[in-house]
């Protein structure tokens, strides 16, 4: 790629090696730069921009709450994000950790409301119960895969408006919750997650996700399993030729996604839902989705992506909060998340520019 | 070629010039490729670029082709002064590149792939005309290939016929052909010789890159030696030399491996009975196959590709399973055992494909020094692996099979073709025990990386190895084996002690044909 400016050429060449800590820096100017851009629209449109930063800055970051409420946000995102980093060490896609996450929640949820049992033992009763939903649900498409070569991100993406769906039915319909009269909710599960503070809202499940990136963090870094994962990813056929059982590593590897998302699900009915409905996830499987893509599968940055997206999200309430529409706390949303993804590519590559009559065989004349 | 040979030395040096490239340089981020070349192409000539991986013939074919613009140095066509923007530009002036890797699309047809991206391509269309434009487009170029079979039906060598008759018939005067045996059987590169000749005897120029001696010997008529980016020398190929070539390219007179070899042991450390086996498309590979190999010694398969020797390969290493026939190793039972056991029986497999195989281009070299071995007690324990004792035996691999790297963290795919093979063949060489499959070793490597791989080969047969050697060159076959086999449709049809080998026998029966290599062999 080249552009001419006046006696000058500006080349875009792709970098062979391309160093992690400078990409990380570049991925936080781009995101800088669209905060930037941000404000910069905010303020055309009359909005008092430090004002606003610092309502968000208060609500977010300021108070014990807006901490606390940030951190319970980022759980379920978190979680999402493990499961859908493991299988892209593959490079298998899950898009389907919503509807995983909904399954484990509806799971947990039965569990909950009709299984009686003392509070620490229905807990782990539910987290079992959840990450078997949540590894059924993608128990098809994992099978279609490594065994027909069937396409996981297809198969993965369309069981996520079936489980929607189970989920609405079962809250609206046999388990919604007659005695308080709640339209499109079940009861309150029987067990709740514990809160770190009292009167708080922060539930002890934030840890999972931290304790689990680290987890995997090691097994990816010195685990066998880890290793012959990351073989398969890189070169299918060179594992195959190394003896892996590339079939039961597919099968592990997605079912492992889909227990994790189902927990997620688990872990958000328990800490922070209390309920089950047919909204219990704000899109935290997309969110988690953004969030493993753009961290690249890596364990270490996925916390930071996925704390920051938490982050944005919290601010967007605020935002709304303060008058303004849903729409432009979207296009916020969107424009950060483009600003991360566009210093991801451009950490990529270098840009040259060099005088162009050093180059006697560039471009003076256009083709003849 | 006997015929063409007296009217390639009247044609040398006859045509004009038609392209003349003046101190073309050329460097990526700080490495420099190209130090000022000259280069000059005439009409009717078949010119050949030859030089070790790396001397920049890639390169500068690039440059005229268009691919890359040149820091400096300046390009004529027909004394015209020219600047290419784009491969499209460097067509329009009549230069077409056929690259090394095709740049088809598997699941269309040829009219189709001819027709892609070609500016005379009708704005409506049906496949009829399409094939029917195709078909007399070969006529006027004189290659034949099915027009309505789809890419992946063809052998590589009709691949190759399409690249070349798409190239040429977007006007194409000057054909670059990047390696264009690297991928061919002796049979299809000979065929391939016959078309570069009759595209020069029609007035149009080839350049031909290589760096197989007698190929370039066989159909050039002028020579130009690259050596790390520079210019050797520009020669007519008459009167010249192998051994001259070799010096030329390397920088150095290296002597072939003395013939001072012991004699095979008579242990069997490989047998192989009636052993009959599927292809990947489910017909029958391998059929009835038998064949022993002793410890210290080398048992080279001759064959046309496609006879069944990948398979054989794969056999043997336990990635394909046989439907009839036993395997020993070691005079243990491994018919039906997993590659990984294979590999703890002590049997060494360099692939055929070894970058589609051998080697996690994405991983880094630590991680591919491991990847035949990385489950063994050394390597790691139930669950986890030992990452420092692997980065010790990584760092010594690296040194032992003399693989050119950064750092045992540097990514294997930024490693060079002949250092991507070092560390594949070092790898299994560690491996092989007993027995070292050997498929293709040296295809497509430049004679130092050659060298080297052989030497890994000729080292296990000396510890005591039994060294199968699978290989398309038959110059390898005869100058590494103690014993030949040649294989046809699956089976072992011949064999030969060595020094008894005869190229011409070798070449019948490679070519199924049993009853005459057999009648003359009595004859003698």
């Amino acid at each position: 790629m080249s552009v001419a400016v006046g006696s000058r050429s500006i080349r875009l060449e792709r970098r062979l090696h391309v160093d992690p800590r400078r990409s990380a820096l570049i991925r936080v100017i781009g995101l800088l730069a669209s905060l930037v851009v941000v404000a910069l629209l905010l303020a055309i449109t009359g909005r008092d921009v430090p004002v606003l930063a610092g309502e968000i800055l208060d609500t977010t970051l300021g108070t014990s709450f807006g901490l606390q409420s940030t951190a319970v946000l980022a759980t379920p995102i978190l979680l999402d994000a493990i499961a859908v980093a493991i299988p892209l060490r593959m490079r298998l896609w899950n898009i389907g950790v919503e509807g995983q996450f909904y399954v484990g929640a509806l799971a947990a949820a039965g569990v909950g409301i009709y299984v009686d049992a003392p509070g620490p033992i229905l807990l782990v009763l539910m987290a079992l119960a959840g990450a078997l939903g949540g590894a059924l649900w993608i128990l098809v498409p994992a099978l279609a895969r490594a065994f027909w070569n069937v396409n996981e991100i297809i198969t993965t993406l369309l069981l996520n408006f079936v489980a929607i769906q189970w989920v609405t039915w079962f809250s609206i319909g046999p388990w919604r919750d007659k005695e308080a009269e709640v339209v499109s909710a079940t009861p309150e599960v029987g067990a709740r997650l514990p809160v770190l503070i009292e009167n708080g809202i922060l539930h002890i499940g934030f840890f999972l996700p931290l304790i689990l990136a680290a987890a995997f963090f090691v097994v990816f870094r010195s685990w066998r399993w880890g290793y012959e994962v990351d073989m398969i990813g890189g070169n299918p056929r060179a594992a195959e030729f190394a003896g892996v059982d590339v079939r039961r590593r597919i099968m592990s590897v997605m079912l492992l996604s889909g227990a994790l998302a189902g927990i997620s699900g688990m872990v958000h009915l328990s800490g922070a839902s209390g309920r089950l409905q047919g909204t219990i996830s704000n899109q935290y499987g997309l969110s988690g989705f953004i969030v493993a893509a753009l961290a690249g599968a890596s364990f270490v940055a996925l916390i930071a992506g996925g704390l920051f997206i938490a982050l944005l999200l919290a601010s967007g309430v605020a935002l709304q909060g303060v008058g303004l529409s849903v729409y432009i706390v979207l296009a916020v949303y969107g424009l950060a998340l483009i600003g991360i993804g566009v210093g991801e590519m451009a950490s990529r590559y270098r840009l040259t520019i060099g005088d162009r009559r050093e180059h006697p065989v560039g471009s003076e004349r256009g083709p003849p | 070629m006997s015929s063409s040979d007296d009217t390639r030395t009247e044609r040398a040096g006859a045509g004009d010039t038609v392209v003349e490239a003046l101190g073309i340089t050329k460097s990526f981020d700080e490495v420099l490729a190209l130090d000022r070349v000259d280069l000059d192409l005439a009409r009717g000539e078949v010119h050949a670029l030859l030089g070790e991986n790396g001397a920049g013939k890639t390169t500068i074919s690039n440059v005229l082709a268009g691919i890359y613009r040149p820091d400096a140095g300046v390009i004529r066509v027909d004394r015209e002064e020219r600047h290419f923007r784009s491969p499209a530009a460097a067509i329009e002036a009549g230069i077409g590149m056929v690259h090394q890797h095709f740049r088809l699309i598997k699941p269309m047809t040829v009219a189709e792939n001819i027709h892609l991206g070609w500016a005379d391509t009708p704005g409506v269309i049906t496949r009829t005309m399409l094939e029917e434009r195709t078909a007399r487009v070969m006529d006027e170029v004189g290659l034949h290939v099915d027009p309505a079979a789809e890419i992946w039906q063809l052998s590589v060598g009709e691949q190759q016929r399409v690249e070349i008759t798409r190239t040429l018939a977007r006007g194409a005067r000057i054909l670059i052909l990047d390696e264009p045996t690297a991928v061919l059987t002796a049979q299809e590169a000979r065929e391939l010789f016959t078309v570069m000749r009759g595209l020069v005897a029609g007035g149009r120029t080839v350049v031909f890159i290589s760096h197989k001696l007698n190929e370039v010997l066989e159909v050039s008529d002028r020579i130009t030696v690259l050596r790390g980016g520079r210019n050797v020398v520009t020669r007519p190929t008459y009167g010249a030399t192998p051994r001259e070539l070799a010096r030329l390219m390397t920088g150095e007179a290296r002597e072939v491996t003395a013939d001072a070899r012991a004699a095979p042991g008579d242990q069997p450390v490989l047998t192989i009975e009636g052993m009959t086996a599927r292809g990947a498309r489910g017909s029958i590979a391998l059929h009835d196959l038998s064949l022993t190999v002793y410890s210290g010694e080398i048992v080279g398969i001759a064959g046309v590709s496609g006879n069944g020797q990948t398979e054989l390969a794969e056999v043997v290493a336990g990635l394909r399973r046989p439907d009839e026939g036993r395997i020993l190793i070691g005079g243990v039972e491994h018919t039906l055992s997993s590659p990984r056991r294979v590999v703890d029986a002590g049997v060494g497999h360099i692939p055929e494909d070894r970058l589609g195989v051998g080697l996690v281009r994405t991983a880094q070299v630590r991680d591919n020094a491991v990847l035949r071995s990385y489950w063994n007690s050394d390597n790691s324990g139930r669950l986890g692996l030992h990452r420092g004792r692997i980065a010790e035996f990584a760092r010594r691999l690296v040194e032992s099979a003399r693989v050119q790297t950064s750092s045992i963290h540097a990514t294997a795919g930024h490693l060079s073709g002949g250092n991507q093979q070092r560390l594949i063949a070092g790898r299994e060489a560690l491996i092989a025990d007993r027995v070292f499959i050997a498929n293709q070793p040296t295809r497509g490597l430049d004679v130092h990386s050659t060298q080297d791989v052989r030497e890994s080969l000729l080292a296990r047969r000396a510890a005591g190895c039994a060294v199968l050697l699978i290989s398309d060159d038959l110059d390898e076959v005869l100058e590494m084996s103690d014993r030949i086999l040649v294989m046809y449709e699956g089976s072992v049809n011949g064999e030969f002690r060595r020094g008894a080998a005869d190229r011409e026998r070798i070449g019948l029966l490679m070519g199924g044909h049993v009853a005459e290599a057999e009648l003359e062999s009595g004859a003698r």
